[in-house]
Formats: structure tokens, sequence, C-alpha cells
């Protein structure tokens, strides 16, 4: 399944293309408009100020792991398992992916 | 750093017990604006509450410095209403209900001018002010948030000091949360709740419990008699069920389908369908609709001239080209707060600074609302939802069908309504 991921992942993102010196602006992270609805409980680019956890600069691999094991629990379990449900895998690993290329 | 890794949470179901980070200091970690990204224009947000200081944020942040951003604001200082309701009980005081855009200008670069928008003129593409100004648009968003009707009975400035609604919060807030606490033991608080769309569906039903959890405590015997114009709970049923008839049973009475006719403030007395009710203290929240300056510019084509119709890829207006509306005063399917507000000001944001590139905006956008409830001064619930657009109905529509409310109210929930306010307000307004 991982195999799958990374393949859809990197389609997504487009293999983005590596510029040098004077060059276009750098298109934003296809994950970052999905990624913005975290931003109200985790910070904005999630960076958090309170004791919500911090999702700057972690593992992509861990963040998405941690989503499809929030969507697996009960309904009214708590936040996140709501917010886990409401993105396809796809989306999923785009936000996991933005989250994890923010500096922390 | 005193962080904990996200991933220990994973199953804990102990979110809110991690040590707080320290702060970003000076700016040390805020975003920084990037240089110029393709997109250029001049965008005027009017109204700088949750949703326009949002937009005002990232039309920068994503936006650039070729997106010059004016945000105009009529009110030094912005009290939101999000866990207002702890102010009720004295538990929270106004400061920590006080929010300005001052790092909106340092840190991003927003225009910010205090002012009231008086009128948009869609030919000329000009926001204009009371005080004459006219500032030039490409695009302007619109996000005045509600205005309130006058109950009959509340006409003049006496009768409505006198029966604060305290649905916008500042000083309505202090003057409900003092009249609160001067009520006697075994008095009555009337809270009478209006028919739909207005702002914070759950907040009428929070405010009951808080208030009730304080009387209980403090002014014993007392009664919380809720008139409510709907047939039955707006938000978070299984929650507020189990408050009103187990928390709070000798306390609290629920009355549904209850028509408010008129108040009498001098004798605190309402008259309604349901028969002739004198009170100590009446908090009655008013019927709502989009803020005066919609209406104005003709933007208010929606739920009976009461809001406005906006495509929600965008937020901009069915009535108007270049004219978005966002927030409160816009008529979508989804619920009207500070959250979701915040939701969709980076959905226009972000469409608007494509469209500044001569680009198209995401044909599939995600907002998602997410309101914590206090039930108590140290219990809460939550109510959570993600909305996808639905290209056939063009609206934006519930994952899994509905909102999804929390199992129990807790301390851990309370906890977290914390960690969630000082995000939400650092995402909005810092």
């Amino acid at each position: 399944m991982r195999g799958v991921y990374i393949l859809v992942l990197a389609v997504l993102i487009g293999l983005a293309p590596v510029t040098f010196g004077q060059s276009p602006p750098q298109p934003p992270h296809p994950g970052r408009l999905l990624a913005s609805n975290c931003f109200q409980c985790h910070g904005t680019n999630g960076r958090s100020l309170g004791s919500i956890p911090e999702l700057a600069g972690e593992d992509a691999d861990d963040i998405f792991e941690a989503l499809l094991e929030f969507r697996a629990q009960p309904a009214n379990a708590n936040v996140m398992h709501v917010q886990a449900r409401g993105y396809t895998d796809a989306q999923l690993l785009l936000i996991a992916d933005f989250f994890s290329k923010q500096p922390d | 750093m005193n962080r904990r890794r996200f991933t220990q949470y994973i199953g804990a179901g102990a979110l809110g017990l991690a040590l707080p980070r320290i702060g970003w200091g000076d700016d040390g970690g805020a975003p920084v604006v990037p240089g110029n990204t393709g997109a250029n224009g001049r965008v005027v947000v009017v109204g700088g509450g949750m949703a326009g200081a949002t937009a005002a944020k990232y039309l920068r942040l994503w936006g650039g410095t070729g997106v010059q951003v004016t945000l105009i604001e009529r009110d030094p200082q912005y009290y939101t209403c999000i866990m207002s309701n702890l102010v009720l009980n004295g538990s929270r005081s106004l400061s920590n209900q006080t929010f300005t855009l001052t790092r909106l200008a340092q840190r991003y670069g927003v225009n910010v001018v205090r002012g009231e928008a008086s009128s948009i003129d869609p030919i000329s593409q000009k926001v204009r002010t009371l005080d004459g100004r006219e500032f030039p648009y490409d695009k302007v968003i619109v996000a005045p948030g509600v205005d309130f009707a006058t109950i009959p009975g509340l006409e003049s400035p006496e009768a409505q000091a006198a029966v604060p609604h305290a649905w916008k919060a500042g000083p309505q807030t202090i003057a409900l949360r003092d009249q609160i606490q001067a009520m006697p033991a075994g008095g009555v608080f009337v809270l009478t709740i209006p028919l739909p769309p207005f702002r914070a569906t759950a907040g009428p039903y929070d405010r009951a419990c808080v208030v009730a959890d304080f009387l209980r405590v403090n002014k014993p015997g007392s009664k919380v008699i809720v008139l409510d114009a709907n047939a039955d709970f707006l938000a978070e049923k299984t929650t507020f069920t189990r408050a009103f008839t187990v928390d709070y049973p000798d306390i609290i009475e629920h009355h549904k389908g209850v028509t408010l006719n008129s108040i009498d403030a001098s004798t605190r007395t309402l008259n309604t369908s349901i028969g002739s009710i004198t009170a100590n203290v009446i908090n009655a929240i008013p019927p709502q609709r989009a803020g005066r300056i919609i209406q104005e510019t003709g933007l208010n084509n929606a739920n009976g001239a009461r809001y406005a119709g906006v495509d929600v890829v965008t937020y901009q207006s069915t009535a108007a080209a270049n004219i978005h509306v966002l927030g409160d005063s816009a008529s979508t399917t989804q619920p009207k707060g500070g959250h979701v507000g915040n939701a969709q000001a980076k959905v226009c944001a972000d469409a608007i600074t494509r469209m500044l590139r001569g680009d198209l905006p995401d044909p599939d956008p995600v907002t998602n609302s997410t309101v914590f409830s206090p039930v108590s001064a140290d219990r809460a619930s939550w109510l959570s939802v993600v909305f996808k657009y639905d290209g056939v109905s063009r609206t934006m529509t519930p994952v899994g069908g509905a909102a999804t409310e929390a199992g129990n109210a807790t301390r851990e929930n309370f906890d977290t309504m914390r960690g969630w306010f000082r995000n939400l307000m650092g995402d909005t307004f810092a």
C-alpha cells in the first residue's frame, strides 16, 4: 500500500521542477489549501501556540499513519476522527507532505 | 522546547495534556510574506472580524507582495464571541476576548484603515468610507458579520441597554454578566432563541447551560427559562438534551416552538405565545441578517433577502462581479461562526490569489467547522464537520451527511477548547 501512496503523492506533487537563478515564482504546495483547514487548531502552517500538537516539520509518514488511525476510531471519539474521515487518502497524503515541509 | 510530538497523542485520547509551547517571540517563527508570486492587484477587505482578518492575512501570505491588501475596520479592537459565554459566569474577562489588527499590519504588510465603509460602487470598483475616502479595488471582500433585528418593545436605547443580547461580544457581554451577578437567589433568567439562520447555532444552548451552572452555585433556587422559536435543538441535540435534563433538571425549562411577541423592558416582562413571563434578567437573542453594507449594496439575495448568496468556490457574490462575501453575512450550507469563517476566508484568499495570477480557482474546495461548547465552568462538548464542494448542487456538503457531536461533555474537551481558541485566534489575527 505504501508504494501506491508514494506513487500517488509523486504524481500529485508533479515532481516539482528544480529551478536555478532567476526563475518564475515557485508554485504553491498542492496540499496548502487543504492543510490550511488544520491551522485553526494546530496553528498557522502547523506551528502550534498552545496545547494542541505541533504538525510543522513532523515526518509525513507519521502524520499520514496517525490520520489513518484517527479515521478508524469510533465516530464521536474525538474531533480528529471527524476531520480525518473528511478527506481521501490522496488528500491526507498531500496534507501530511505539506506539514512535513514546514519549518518547526 | 516543551513540545510533545503529535504521535504521542494517537489513541491516547489525551489532547490537552501537553505542556504549552513557548510562543513565537519577536516574530521569530511567524511566516514571511513572499515576493511577487505572479499575482498582482488591489484587494479591499471590509470588516476585520474572523473572516475578514483571515482573508487579509492569507492574501498577503499566499499572494505575496504583488497583492496590495487594504483592510477597513470601524472599531479599534475586536471582541470575539468565541468562549464569551464564559465571561458571563465570571471565569473569563473581556480582555481575554479582545484582539487587534496590529500584527496583520506589522507582520504581513496589510494596510489597516480605521473607518466605516459606507458604500461599494461595483461599476467604478471603489469602496467609500463615511468620512469620504475612496479605495479602488480589483476585488473586494465584504465580511461585516451580522446585524440584529429590533425586538418589539426594545426600540429605545434605554430598553436595549436593559435587555442586552450579548450576541456580539463587547460591552453587552459585560452588561449581561453584571445583570446575572446581581440576580437574587430564586431568580428567573429568560433566554430567547430566534429562528435560523443566526450566528453560532449551538451558542444559545451552551449559554443556557453555563448560566444554569453559575446560578446553581451562586443563586440557589433560580430558574433558566429557554424560550426557543424552534421545534427542537438546532445543534448538539444529544449533548444538550443530557445537559438540560440530567445536569440541570431543576433549573432549565426548555419551551420549544415559542413565538416572542414583545418585551416590556421596564417591567422585564415577555409577551409570548405561551403567555406572559416576568423575569429578573432577560437575554433575548434577536433574529439576524447580514451586515448593513450587504443590504445597501444589494447583495442580500438569499434567505428572504437577509443574507448574501455566494459561489462557494470563490465566495464571489451571486449578485455582483468582483465582490466576495465571507463569514456570517454569506448564505451557504455551512454554519455561521468564526472557525468556519476562517476556513472560508482561506478558500477565498486562495481563489483570488489564483485569479490575480490569471489562473482558475481550485475547483474542489474543502472547509471545516469545529466548535467547542462549554456546558459548565469546566466541561465542554464539541461539534465538528468537514464540507466538500459538490459540483452538481454547487454547495458545500457535509461529509457523512451531518456534523458529529462529542460523545460526552468532559474536562478534557474543555482543555482542548483553550488550545483551539489560542491557535484559532493566532491563525486569524497573528
